[in-house]
């Protein structure tokens, strides 16, 4: 039974990392119609520079999150204004070819400047807190507490202010909103950076846990979320949510109950089996944001 | 087309003039091509890295010295992704297309020993520098393979002391969680043959693919297990990642890691210090070692690489290297039987003190006894590492 529940705590730490990558991913996908093929490589730049932040300048890790979260956001902002920009109202397979070439490209430059070998993140909360005889890092607790703050302030977002609900407007019909006056490019990229910002703030919040950081570890992210947003629905919010904590819970339990080995397959076979029976995800499609 | 085979052909048929000419003195003013096999992509890129530094660093020292006997040395790197095949395959091609003298390699065990009946063929003296599987020496020299040879110590050597120290430290059930791989398993292996006598017990065994990051089901097992230690022949990239989900499952401070997994690297225990204090290894070599030659090592690696400190790989190529180098010297000659002889007789003054080979031609040398006290590396002692084949 406690070995359970903590599969299930473990579960759900990992579900909420999950879903805070994929809701940047589908709510790119909401504004653009198109599937971000480079959204591990901003969760990859984002640890890169919360490291590069503790291990050379030496600041306390919640400084190292803003700096990473900025660095990331910047990058964004020149390769919204460059690439994504341009993926408007352009064919589905344009938008493939560029975003894995930016992921290509962002990838090795990394290697490119900290070298291909693994370096190690050493901040964060990993003392465990322990009820009764189940123990969970502090990490994990502030990685669930933080998933739970990010989406009850996009939820919030969304709905009250003027940016969010043009990004629902963006999202629901692009050539309306041209009439109306929305100022669709900027719409799309500041959803843009606000999705990739958010996949860097997953992966420092990760890196305490995961501890290895390397140019190409966002390739299984990426990986990992197309699952998540297929069966939460494309551009689906709330739908997103369940579904990473379903692919998380099940994957923790696959790793206890079968091996470690076997973890990574429930994404892939999760997403053969949505695209085989309900390619619209588990909830509606039209119920965008 | 016609023009570069028509080329190929007349320096093949140059080179076998020269062979035929030159063997077995030197021809003149040749070079001699040393190919180095490691892995330099992949997970544990990070030791290839390190042992073609090291490798390059004596090459370097060699030929500024003024070579051996006027020949320069130059090191030939290929990429074994620390797969037996890519190994063979890199291995092939340095001795068809590069066409080495010598080949140093692999650091994966499972490699070398795809390697070795590859360069027997060949007629190609293969000298190791960081496997650590027992089966590689024993089907060398006397046991089999006559141009293979390891200088670096075995884990049968390795896993009877770490049994042996634990047992007088009072740890007597071991949790194992090793890596999956002849090196990981084949150390386990080795270590069932000293266990009983030591009175030692294996409670569980577990062993994790290479690249792995969710450790945390297995330590809680460990944890619930009654084990008095964690008996680990891991990697060095996933030390760190243990270490820390030791803590985050309440296990470090309350059992130690020992084994073989570059416990004592400064990033690994930075990772995670509460975990790595009193973590135990058994190292071939390590940047603390105290020497003269190990300290000018560690200095003039460090200057050579922007300060980077080196690792055991590191030093293992580059002693090899200037091993091979006296070895060449001694023969007078890049031909393979004389070499090899050259290698049978040799006694090289290494930092750590004379190195000979036994006739399975597994190099006779210390293995150093650490342990990590206040977040720093303190060795211990020194076992003298001579593998008893008999049983």
């Amino acid at each position: 039974m406690e070995f359970l529940i903590e599969q299930i705590l473990n579960g759900i730490s990992t579900g909420s990392v999950y879903a805070i990558v994929a809701v940047g991913m589908t709510m790119i996908f909401g504004v653009l119609r198109a599937i971000n093929f480079a959204h591990g490589e901003y969760y990859m730049l984002g640890t890169f520079g919360g490291w590069y932040a503790i291990s050379a300048l030496g600041v306390p890790y919640p400084v190292a999150i803003v700096i990473g979260v900025a660095v990331t956001a910047a990058i964004a902002f020149v390769i919204g204004r460059l690439v994504m920009e341009r993926m408007i109202g352009a064919a589905p397979e344009a938008s493939v070819v560029a975003t894995l070439g930016v992921s290509l490209v962002l990838q090795n430059s990394v290697i490119l400047a900290f070298g291909g070998s693994y370096k190690f993140f050493s901040e964060g909360y990993i003392e465990p807190v322990f009820f009764g005889d189940i123990g969970i890092a502090q990490q994990r607790l502030l990685i669930i507490g933080l998933c739970i703050l990010v989406f009850a302030g996009l939820e919030w977002m969304v709905s009250h202010t003027r940016i969010g609900k043009a990004m629902r407007a963006v999202s629901q019909n692009t050539e309306a909103c041209a009439v109306v006056g929305i100022d669709v490019r900027t719409v799309v990229i500041a959803t843009f950076v606000l999705g990739t910002s958010l996949a860097a703030f997953s992966g420092i919040l990760t890196a305490p846990v995961n501890v290895s950081v390397y140019g190409s570890m966002g390739e299984i992210i990426t990986f990992k979320t197309l699952p998540i947003i297929v069966m939460g629905g494309l551009g689906n919010v709330r739908g997103t949510f369940i579904a990473a904590m379903i692919l998380g819970i099940a994957e923790s339990f696959v790793a206890g109950q079968f091996g470690l080995q076997y973890r990574d397959s429930v994404g892939f076979v999760t997403l053969i089996l949505m695209l085989l029976w309900r390619p619209h995800g588990l909830f509606s499609s039209h119920a965008r944001f | 087309m016609k023009k570069s085979a028509f080329s190929a052909l007349t320096r093949c048929s140059a080179l076998a003039l020269c062979v035929g000419l030159a063997t077995p003195a030197f021809a003149q003013q040749e070079v001699i091509k040393i190919g180095l096999v490691s892995p330099n992509s992949g997970a544990n890129a990070r030791y290839g890295a390190f042992a073609q530094r090291g490798a390059e660093l004596a090459a370097k020292e060699i030929n500024d010295a003024g070579g051996i006997d006027g020949h320069s040395v130059e090191i030939i790197p290929a990429d074994s992704v620390c797969t037996p095949v890519e190994g063979v395959s890199a291995t092939q091609r340095l001795i068809n297309q590069d066409e080495v003298d010598f080949i140093i390699g692999d650091i994966c065990s499972s490699v070398t020993l795809a390697m070795q009946p590859l360069v027997e063929d060949a007629g190609i003296v293969l000298l190791n520098a960081a496997s650590s599987n027992p089966e590689i020496t024993y089907k060398a020299g006397v046991g089999g393979y006559k141009y293979s040879f390891r200088n670096y110590p075995t884990d049968e050597v390795r896993a009877a002391s770490i049994v042996e120290y634990a047992a007088d430290k009072g740890l007597k059930k071991l949790a194992v969680l090793s890596v999956d791989s002849d090196y990981g398993r084949g150390a386990i292996q080795f270590t069932k043959k000293y266990t009983g006598a030591a009175g030692v017990e294996l409670v569980s065994e577990d062993y994790y693919k290479e690249g792995e990051v969710d450790y945390r089901a297995v330590l809680t097992t460990i944890r619930k297990s009654g084990a008095d230690a964690i008996l680990m022949y891991g990697l060095a990239d996933t030390t760190p990642i243990i270490a820390r989900q030791m803590i985050e499952t309440g296990l470090a401070g309350k059992l130690p890691l020992i084994g073989n997994g570059e416990f004592s690297a400064a990033a690994t225990i930075q990772a995670a210090p509460k975990a790595m204090n009193g973590a135990i290894e058994a190292a071939a070599w390590l940047p603390a070692y105290e020497s003269e030659g190990s300290t000018a090592f560690v200095a003039s690696y460090e200057a050579a690489y922007d300060g980077e400190e080196p690792n055991n790989h590191a030093y293992g190529h580059w002693e090899t290297v200037h091993m091979l180098a006296q070895a060449i010297d001694e023969a007078d000659s890049t031909d393979a039987d004389a070499v090899v002889a050259a290698l049978e007789g040799i006694s090289f003054e290494s930092p750590m003190g004379a190195i000979t080979f036994d006739d399975h031609h597994q190099a006779i040398r210390p293995l150093l006894m650490l342990e990590i006290v206040d977040g720093e590396p303190v060795v211990t002692g020194s076992v003298a590492g001579e593998v008893d084949y008999a049983n």
